[in-house]
């Protein structure tokens, strides 16, 4: 009895080993790129890396040839090191803001200086709590285009998810409740669709949006994201349709509905959450894609195309990439987060 | 108020599949109607184009003296309990009560006291606040069929509306729904498969096959006097016996013959197969109509394969010809399997059918 | 009566148009905004640039190419080794989410969050892992399993062979597509009845053979779903490889296709190159999809679908 139940407590606990196992080697690569994101310039661009930011700088001010030696505490290296020797205290407080990523202000600069020629001892010791968010600040400060662009990410992201809902919808409900013929050439749209490179179709998309005067213009980023985000849209939405019976339509026109009536009334309600969770789908697709959005922006790029830009070397360093990458990376992570039971959902109802 | 009349009505899927063929059928005011038949017959397809959900493929159908065939379901003044209830999940039951009515633009104060009149009637008061998801089955067939009451319908449609329920419930149920009938007095057309729920709820049976009526009377009649093979079997737990036999005259007598047993038919019998003018017929025997007699009177001695105690009666199997015949007999005397039995039959409640129509011979034949 | 007749039928006939209603701006939303450029493509790809006349030239050019055969090679090699690992990767995955231990609700989400990443994200991860400096090579470190001073040059230096920055490749596109695939394969699980596996294990099977025989087979139908939309977005791979490599250090179909417009965009060729790559893609997706679906049988069932 007492040896099966501490057989079974081990096989649980070996079972929570893996699972946790699995978890970490799933997830270190997010880890690094989280760390990264909150690690100073100088931290950044050290070998080997620190495996966790650091939430406060060790710093020591002492004498030097050309003024006052800054030195910081190096965690690798269990010793301090010499960063700068300057007399411009100035140029001290924005090395120790930028650099090493470091909450400080003149007074309190000042007062350090003050107790080390008070002293009289060769060098002070002081502790500055971390700006972990400096990357971040910077990030949006120095991208110039990363406030605007962002807004032009949601925006796109919003005009994809009301068409691909609203197109896509309207099929998917067609589809979870009309036999028709083509109802398998909608099915396997969303193949035929993707058989076709992405990149491709943007290419001559940029003589056609001209065209239409929308090349550089959200609008005609939403446009080209909706062809990919409709066929999705129909396979998840005609499921979440045909998980509604027929009948509790049927009901409400017997007791006196129309068909809109009774869709709008019984079917939307019911269908809401799923209907939302496809919403995000949509979203996300629009959010993360990059690659039309590069070949289709010149002056007006989306926020992805912002930190590709930064990821390619061209303006920023690697932490700041790396914030700009989890910047991206949250509403995708949050929106995942909601439809997460909805995700099993969509694809439950449709195969091929 | 409101009579149904279905004429001519025909439903085709596709080009091929017929589910209802050439149908006529006059439901009465205040009547409760039952169709009745296997899956597949077509009963289901019918309601559905009375309540206007199927669209007709000829034929029409008419509300009293009004056509209801094109009309969108809204207009018939029908109402619907459906077979998995379909009660909205996103209302609470009061809101289901009240949504038809405030569809008719009703009065706040007028559709509050119908709910809570009708909601009376069915005994689900204490449920209104509640949503659909905190309700047991029962419940929500209850919530259903109050829903269609409240509205007033001319014609109460029922799609096997005590399917899902467990047996126990399901027979608690149709009694309530006859009661139920007995009050509103709506003409109800209720749609079901179990033969033994037609037989309790019914006023008047109609039995389907394949998108054609076989036979409609009222339970009793259907019972007794079925029309034909296919009902003498589809009516009746368990169903009749049939036995092949042969038309033969003896000492003047008419006797039906069959290599296990030879019967002399009584006169009156006898006279209803003086007509019949084949050789070759099927005798059907109710369950209860197969005595246990003593060897002497006996018309067959067999034995027993399987006895099923019922408490109050005994069903006992035995084999003829290939097929297992069952009886119906008072728990006494006891039976075991492996028993000798002597049976005779009642010949008082004797079918006789014709093999190659499966018609009842004391019937014309029709369609 | 006649004319009763006549307004009746037309009032049923409308009815069947609902469907055609309902999917009527999908149809013209494809027509316009994928129909029209892939015409666009396809026009361009058969069209001689100096005569604007009909020629097979642009194909020949892309067959000539130097850098087409390596790129294709490149592709094959992508797409059958990591449809194979993503695929059992993700069944295994789907299988133990199945189990609904506890916490799995969270772990499913945990496990989904690399399919969330954009792919910028992503790739900043993993150019910040890869590098020499990187924090790959610092956790190496940091575990003890590199020396001081001693670093792997994961996609760099002269002797990086092809088949490490393949297997790079293959690995970083598998973290980040595992999770989809292993979505649409849970989802399918989730399906089968229970009482189909718990038959299996009644009558004698242990976990393997109930997974084999019952499981697999039922499953098989979502299993195609998800390999075919991973052969196809497989096999036009590109971004990944361009983020961490840059162009041309390993060519595949797709890439060709992006290097010829967006990198050498002036030259005479480069229309030509970039159309005629498409079209040969789209092809090869075409007939890589049409072929699985035929060895997998999903032509001979698809009735029993949806």
């Amino acid at each position: 009895m007492t040896s099966k139940s501490i057989n079974k407590a081990a096989r649980k606990t070996i079972f929570y080993l893996f699972v946790t196992t699995l978890l970490v080697g799933i997830l270190l690569p997010v880890y690094f790129l989280v760390t990264l994101s909150f690690l100073s310039t100088r931290e950044a661009y050290q070998f080997p890396l620190p495996m966790t930011p650091a939430l406060k700088t060790d710093l020591k001010l002492g004498y030097g040839e050309r003024g006052y030696l800054l030195s910081v505490w190096e965690r690798s290296e269990d010793d301090y090191a010499t960063v700068l020797d300057t007399n411009d205290l100035d140029k001290m407080r924005v090395y120790i803001q930028s650099i090493l990523g470091t909450k400080i202000t003149d007074e309190e600069l000042a007062e350090q200086i003050a107790r080390l020629e008070s002293s009289g001892e060769e060098e002070v010791f002081f502790t500055q709590p971390r700006n972990l968010l400096y990357n971040y600040e910077t990030f949006f400060r120095v991208t110039r285009d990363a406030v605007p662009a962002l807004m032009r990410s949601i925006q796109i992201a919003l005009i994809t998810i009301v068409i691909s809902l609203v197109i896509g919808g309207m099929a998917g409900y067609a589809f979870a409740r009309y036999l028709f013929r083509g109802r398998d050439a909608l099915k396997f749209s969303v193949l035929f669709v993707r058989m076709f490179p992405g990149v491709a179709i943007a290419i001559p998309m940029v003589l056609i949006l001209a065209n239409m005067g929308l090349y550089d213009q959200p609008m005609g980023l939403a446009l080209i994201y909706s062809v990919g985000s409709i066929g999705l849209t129909v396979w998840i939405t005609a499921s979440i349709f045909l998980g509604i019976p027929v009948s509790m339509e049927e009901a409400a026109q017997v007791f006196g509905a129309t068909k809109l009536q009774s869709f709008v009334r019984i079917t939307l309600p019911l269908a809401f959450p799923g209907l939302a969770a496809a919403a995000m789908y949509a979203f996300l697709g629009a959010w993360n894609e990059t690659v039309a959005a590069i070949i289709l922006t010149q002056f007006n790029p989306t926020f992805s195309v912002v930190v590709y830009q930064t990821l390619l070397g061209a303006t920023g360093q690697v932490n700041l990439a790396a914030a700009g990458g989890i910047a991206m990376a949250v509403p995708a992570v949050f929106f995942t987060f909601f439809i997460r039971k909805y995700i099993n959902q969509m694809w439950g109802g449709m195969r091929v | 108020m409101a009579e149904v009349y279905l004429n001519h009505l025909t439903k085709r899927f596709g080009k091929n599949v017929v589910a209802v063929n050439d149908l006529n059928l006059q439901v009465h005011d205040r009547e409760f109607l039952v169709l009745l038949g296997p899956s597949g017959c077509g009963k289901t397809t019918t309601m559905r184009m009375i309540a206007g959900l199927e669209e007709v493929t000829e034929g029409t159908i008419f509300l009293g003296d009004r056509e209801i065939t094109d009309l969108p379901p809204r207009k018939r003044n029908v109402s619907m309990v459906f077979q998995n209830y379909a009660v909205w999940p996103h209302m609470t039951v009061y809101d289901n009560i009240a949504y038809p009515l405030r569809l008719k633009k009703m009065s706040k104060q007028e559709i509050d006291k119908i709910v809570k009149d009708v909601a009376e009637m069915t005994s689900i008061g204490e449920l209104l606040d509640r949503y659909p998801t905190q309700l047991s089955g029962g419940q929500q067939q209850r919530v259903a069929v109050t829903r269609a009451i409240a509205v007033y319908p001319e014609v109460f449609l029922m799609d096997e509306p005590l399917s899902n329920l467990d047996a126990k419930l399901r027979v608690a149920m149709r009694t309530e729904l006859k009661a139920i009938h007995a009050k509103t007095e709506a003409t109800t057309i209720f749609v079901t498969h179990d033969q033994s729920e037609a037989m309790s709820v019914a006023d008047r049976i109609v039995i389907m096959r394949e998108g054609e009526i076989e036979q409609m009377g009222t339970p009793e009649e259907v019972y007794d006097n079925s029309a034909n093979m296919f009902v003498a079997d589809f009516i009746g737990t368990p169903p009749t016996n049939f036995f092949d036999g042969e038309i033969r005259r003896a000492n003047g007598t008419l006797h039906v013959v069959n290599p296990r047993f030879d019967m002399a038919l009584s006169p009156e019998n006898a006279a209803l197969l003086q007509a019949y003018g084949k050789r070759d017929l099927v005798i059907g025997v109710r369950p209860e109509n197969i005595l246990l007699v003593d060897e002497a009177d006996a018309l067959l001695s067999t034995d027993v394969l399987v006895v099923e105690p019922q408490g109050s009666h005994q069903v006992i199997s035995f084999e003829f010809a290939n097929k297992i015949v069952k009886i119906v007999a008072p728990t006494h005397p006891p039976v075991s399997a492996g028993d000798r039995i002597h049976i005779d039959f009642n010949q008082r409640s004797l079918h006789f059918f014709d093999p190659q129509t499966t018609q009842a011979i004391d019937r014309p034949e029709s369609g | 009566m006649v004319n009763v007749l006549h307004s009746k039928s037309f009032k049923r006939r409308q009815k069947k148009i609902v469907p055609y209603l309902l999917i009527l701006p999908v149809v013209i939303y494809y027509i316009f905004f994928w129909v029209r450029p892939v015409i666009n493509v396809l026009v361009g790809s058969f069209t001689d640039i100096n005569t604007g006349g009909f020629t097979l030239g642009n194909f020949a050019m892309v067959f000539q190419d130097p850098t087409f055969w390596p790129a294709f090679w490149n592709t094959a090699i992508i797409v059958v080794v990591s449809v194979t690992l993503e695929f059992f990767a993700a069944l295994a995955l789907a299988l133990l989410i199945n189990r609904k231990f506890w916490g799995s609700s969270y772990f499913l989400f945990l496990v989904i969050i690399p399919m969330a990443l954009p792919a910028v994200a992503a790739a900043a991860m993993w150019q910040t892992g890869l590098t020499p400096h990187g924090w790959l090579n610092s956790l190496l470190f940091h575990l003890g399993i590199l020396d001081e001073g001693q670093k792997i040059f994961w996609l760099g230096g002269y002797d990086a062979t092809k088949a490490r920055l393949l297997a790079i490749i293959i690995l970083v596109d598998a973290w980040t597509v595992i999770p989809s695939v292993m979505i649409i394969l849970l989802a399918g699980l989730q399906n089968i009845p229970k009482e189909a596996e718990e038959a299996g294990y009644v009558f004698g099977g242990n976990y393997f053979t109930v997974l084999r025989k019952i499981t697999i087979p039922m499953l098989s139908s979502t299993i195609q779903t998800a390999v075919i939309l991973r052969l196809i977005s497989a096999i036009q791979i590109w971004l990944i490889i361009v983020l961490l490599l840059g162009f041309g250090r390993l060519p595949v179909l797709v890439e060709r296709i992006v290097y010829y417009h967006e990198e050498v965009p002036g030259l005479d060729i480069s229309y030509q190159m970039a159309t005629g790559y498409t079209v040969i893609v789209s092809i090869l997706v075409s007939i890589a999809a049409f072929f699985y679906l035929y060895v997998s049988g999903a032509f001979k069932h698809r009735e029993d679908a949806v």
